[in-house]
């Protein structure tokens, strides 16, 4: 027992060893497992999916908590394999229903859906989060259930853990199909899922049948975990990964679909386990995006149909909406003034070098979530690739910087195109699609990009990354100190601001929120929503990418994990926590996750905690943001003052 | 000018074995304000919806001043100048009432988002031109107050009259109503009644569903009757307040219970 070698979870190699002839049996045996631990994640989706209308990103980090929490009652406590597997599934099942009755059911009643999938994200991180701070950052694998000896099929040699995992996921799914269609229970479930309303009315609580269903798939992903935990390795952050292949097999079999979640499991591994042996992981990853695309723009609703169609086409009922947060006229003007001077002469006054750094990261930082935030506050799509676009624009400027002579703007510039013309290629698939399938899309995008940079090491140097790369000029102009990074941004950011104040104070940026709430009636008045979507994505695309590349010139270094998908999750996190929709707000969400823990050093171990547990709380108790908390307190001091004098 | 604003000619659609609008057939004028009214379930929202081309109709044909809408999206409808509301009044939450009643003026801007960023300054003059344009209309509606509130937290008839307004804002050469007195009180209904006379008198044609029986006779010129999907009488109001399949189907004598 204890700690193996960590392993690749997505190659196929060691599944699969074998005579040459029978190296692609072995491939698909092997693609096979994988797709059942895809397809018992792909369940837990469908599941929530079915019952509360929304996709739970979280899913995946339940995976990741089970095997764990197996992990340390095996090694720490001592316990025999079994019964430390079960002791994992039921703690998990525990902390699924702790965070469904906390977090997850309360919200439902009250945020939009975009608000709960965010709200996923968030607790996605926060469990990330503590998973980091309980075990920390190495990875760990589980002991093989029984030995690690494989066992001869007609020839074939498979891992006895295999045998396990595809048991499990028959269990799993002959269970949760009798449950939900045999007994008295399922048909509880099933009458809250298809309506909800009239459920209520039968005197069903459908908040205790919603919360026993989020346990329930939680109990199930930790199952899919703890089984595939001995043959893949495990790390704090491999919960998204589950998250995204279960997601992506949930989407291509069709979403609250039970068989659609075991076929697209089981698809997906062998054409990952299939692309992986005889091409690149690389390549499968692509192609895992690939697929996605494809079913969504060929059957938006998966190969098998959900069990039922969720009337994603009817307007929300009444939702709690953020408040309006407007600042006008004259005092606009003497804030935006006082706040430009502070800024100018802020250098000035900070004597400490890492404080003057996380500005310039913090502003750098700014210049991606003001395009987030039209996409996201003003026309409300959500973006989790966000990082995926400044991984582009950092990439592409610092290649062509570095490596081939070109001007840093230049290389900008380009980076910026390329940014554009993916999001122009994302908004062609998901554009014709209502609901959260760009969220989704980004999601798979950012992960692409990430695999290509981790994978054409030649190019972009690998996980290790790419150095040596110049600071950025504009012609004699060379921002090589940070106090000279500090007033480039200070301009650039003035700029942007005027120039997105200018839009979205006028019909542009109307058309957008008209966007953002009511598609229906937006097109009855003559809005295009899919050209609107466009511009929004576009925007926010060539402004990641321009922080991309600031980021690259400024560090004179880039790797894959400074502007991976954590990147992305932190970008929302510091949207939501300062104030969607407001251009502003997001200032204050990235100064508070950029600086403190610079300024307070021990928070760092907790900085993506924190960060899952303030977007959590920031979705639900604060819906206009730091920044609109503010702006209202201010108006009723205001209002109060002026009714004393 | 005595044009057609709008002509449906043999308009069906069928959901499941429901015929929903079954056949129908009649002519808005121009300049007119014809209501269309029926008992619950007459077909007349979907109906709407099929002019607009919300639900593609099985079949039949609609022609807005002479041209077909078959096929066209509803903003390339919106565009040509047929805007509509909703039954339920669909205001954007999120929004004031000032900014609610400008997003219906969205098919008038000629400065594209690249100008307006910009702050040129005939983007400009066209935002201050609109802003005038809205709180003169608010004015006349009573909403000149409220501009400044969250347009979700005003009453529901102000919500309706809201949405009439952001109609306008678009410059219709018809506006479609659908209910727009649902849910408002006597003195909104008389406010709502003064107001459309007022669209009327600016040479806006207008068709509008209603159930308010006061409201209809008091303002309309047409009145088209539908029954079960199927249209049964149309005159004017004096004539179907007499016509005797009017009061059936208004008091519900079923004659398959006779």
């Amino acid at each position: 027992m204890g700690r193996h070698e960590p392993a690749d979870g997505h190659s196929a190699g060691e599944i699969a060893s074998g005579q040459q002839v029978d190296q692609a049996l072995q491939i698909v045996i092997g693609g096979l497992l994988q797709g059942s631990v895809f397809a018992v994640v792909a369940l837990g989706f469908s599941l929530v999916y079915r019952v509360t209308g929304t996709i739970n990103l979280a899913q995946g980090a339940f995976c990741i908590l089970g095997a764990l929490l197996t992990y340390t009652l095996e090694d720490g406590f001592g316990w025999p394999v079994a019964l430390a597997a079960v002791g994992g599934g039921a703690l998990t099942g525990v902390a699924g229903l702790v965070i469904g009755a906390t977090v997850f059911v309360p919200a439902l009643s009250q945020l939009p859906v975009s608000s709960m999938l965010i709200m996923t994200t968030g607790l996605l991180t926060l469990v990330e989060g503590l998973v980091l701070v309980i075990w920390g950052s190495q990875p760990y694998a589980l002991a093989a259930f029984s030995g690690e000896a494989p066992i001869e099929l007609f020839g074939l040699r498979v891992t006895s853990q295999g045998f396990w995992i595809a048991g499990m996921a028959a269990t799993v799914f002959t269970s949760l199909w009798y449950l939900l269609m045999r007994t008295g229970a399922g048909k509880v479930l099933r009458a809250c899922a298809e309506n909800p309303l009239a459920a209520r009315l039968m005197g069903i609580s459908v908040p205790r049948v919603t919360l026993a269903s989020f346990a329930l798939a939680a109990f199930i992903g930790g199952l899919g975990g703890i089984f595939v935990g001995p043959i893949t390795s495990l790390q704090f952050d491999t919960g998204r990964f589950f998250t995204i292949f279960g997601f992506i097999a949930v989407a291509i079999g069709g979403l609250g679909s039970f068989v659609g979640a075991v076929v697209g499991g089981l698809l997906l591994g062998v054409v990952l386990q299939l692309a992986a042996g005889y091409v690149s992981s690389l390549f499968a990853n692509s192609l895992a995006f690939g697929l996605l695309l494809v079913v969504l723009l060929w059957r938006p609703n998966g190969l098998f149909a959900g069990g039922l169609a969720r009337r994603s086409d009817v307007r929300e009922e009444q939702r709690i909406y953020p408040p309006i947060v407007r600042l006008e006229g004259r005092r606009a003007a003497v804030l935006a003034a006082v706040a430009l001077l502070g800024a100018l002469l802020l250098p000035e006054l900070v004597s400490s070098e890492s404080v003057m750094s996380s500005l310039v990261i913090t502003f750098i930082l700014y210049v991606a979530l003001l395009g987030l935030d039209v996409l996201m506050g003003y026309a409300g799509q959500v973006s989790l690739g966000q990082a995926g676009f400044m991984a582009i624009g950092g990439y592409a400027a610092a290649i062509l910087a570095t490596n081939y002579g070109w001007s840093p703007l230049a290389g900008t510039g380009v980076g910026m195109l390329l940014s554009v013309a993916c999001a122009a290629v994302l908004s062609f698939f998901t554009m014709g699609l209502r609901g959260n399938y760009l969220a989704l899309a980004t999601l798979a995008f950012g992960l692409l990009v990430d695999s290509f940079a981790v994978g054409l090491t030649e190019t972009t140097g690998g996980p290790s990354g790419l150095v040596g790369i110049p600071a950025f000029a504009l012609g004699p102009l060379v921002f090589d100190s940070t106090v000279k990074m500090y007033y480039l941004l200070v301009a650039l950011i003035v700029v942007l601001l005027l120039l997105l104040l200018g839009g979205m104070r006028s019909g542009f940026g109307r058309a957008l929120q008209a966007v953002r709430t009511d598609q229906t009636a937006a097109s009855a008045l003559g809005i295009n929503v899919a050209r609107y979507k466009l511009i929004a994505l576009c925007i926010s695309a060539a402004l990641a990418s321009l922080a991309g590349s600031l980021y690259a010139f400024y560090f004179h270094f880039l790797s894959p994990e400074m502007v991976g998908t954590p990147r992305s999750l932190e970008l929302i996190a510091m949207l939501v926590m300062g104030g969607e929709g407001t251009l502003i707000g997001p200032l204050a969400g990235a100064a508070l996750l950029t600086l403190l823990p610079t300024v307070i050093q021990p928070l760092a171990t907790y900085k993506t905690f924190a960060t899952g547990a303030l977007l959590v709380l920031a979705v639900r108790y604060l819906p206009g943001g730091i920044y609109g908390a503010t702006v209202q307190r201010l108006r009723h001091w205001a209002a109060a003052r002026g009714k004393t004098s | 000018m005595s044009a057609t604003a709008l002509e449906v000619v043999g308009l069906s659609k069928t959901f499941g074995g429901l015929r929903a609008v079954d056949g129908v057939s009649f002519a808005v004028p121009h300049g007119s304000l014809t209501a269309l009214i029926g008992p619950n379930g007459a077909g007349k929202t979907t109906l709407f919806n099929l002019i607009t081309n919300f639900f593609r109709p099985d079949a039949g044909e609609v022609h807005f001043y002479g041209s077909s809408l078959a096929r066209l999206t509803p903003g390339r409808i919106a565009a040509l100048g047929l805007v509509r509301t909703f039954q339920s009044a669909r205001i954007f939450p999120g929004m004031t009432t000032l900014e609610n009643a400008l997003v219906g003026a969205h098919l008038q801007l000629r400065a594209g988002p690249l100008q307006q960023m910009s702050w040129l300054p005939a983007a400009r003059r066209e935002e201050r031109t609109l802003l005038a344009r809205a709180e003169a209309l608010l004015e006349l509606v009573g909403l000149a107050r409220a501009r400044d509130v969250a347009a979700s937290e005003l009453p529901m008839g102000a919500q309706k009259l809201l949405e009439v307004v952001r109609a306008l804002m678009a410059r219709p050469r018809l506006l479609l109503l659908d209910e727009p007195a649902a849910g408002l009180n006597d003195s909104e209904t008389a406010e709502l009644a003064a107001l459309l006379r007022a669209v009327r008198a600016n040479g806006i044609t207008v068709a509008l569903v209603e159930h308010n029986m006061s409201l209809v006779m008091g303002v309309a010129d047409q009145v088209v009757v539908l029954d079960a999907g199927k249209l049964l009488a149309s005159g004017t109001p004096a004539q179907m307040q007499a016509d005797a399949r009017v009061i059936e189907a208004y008091i519900g004598i079923d004659e398959a219970a006779n």
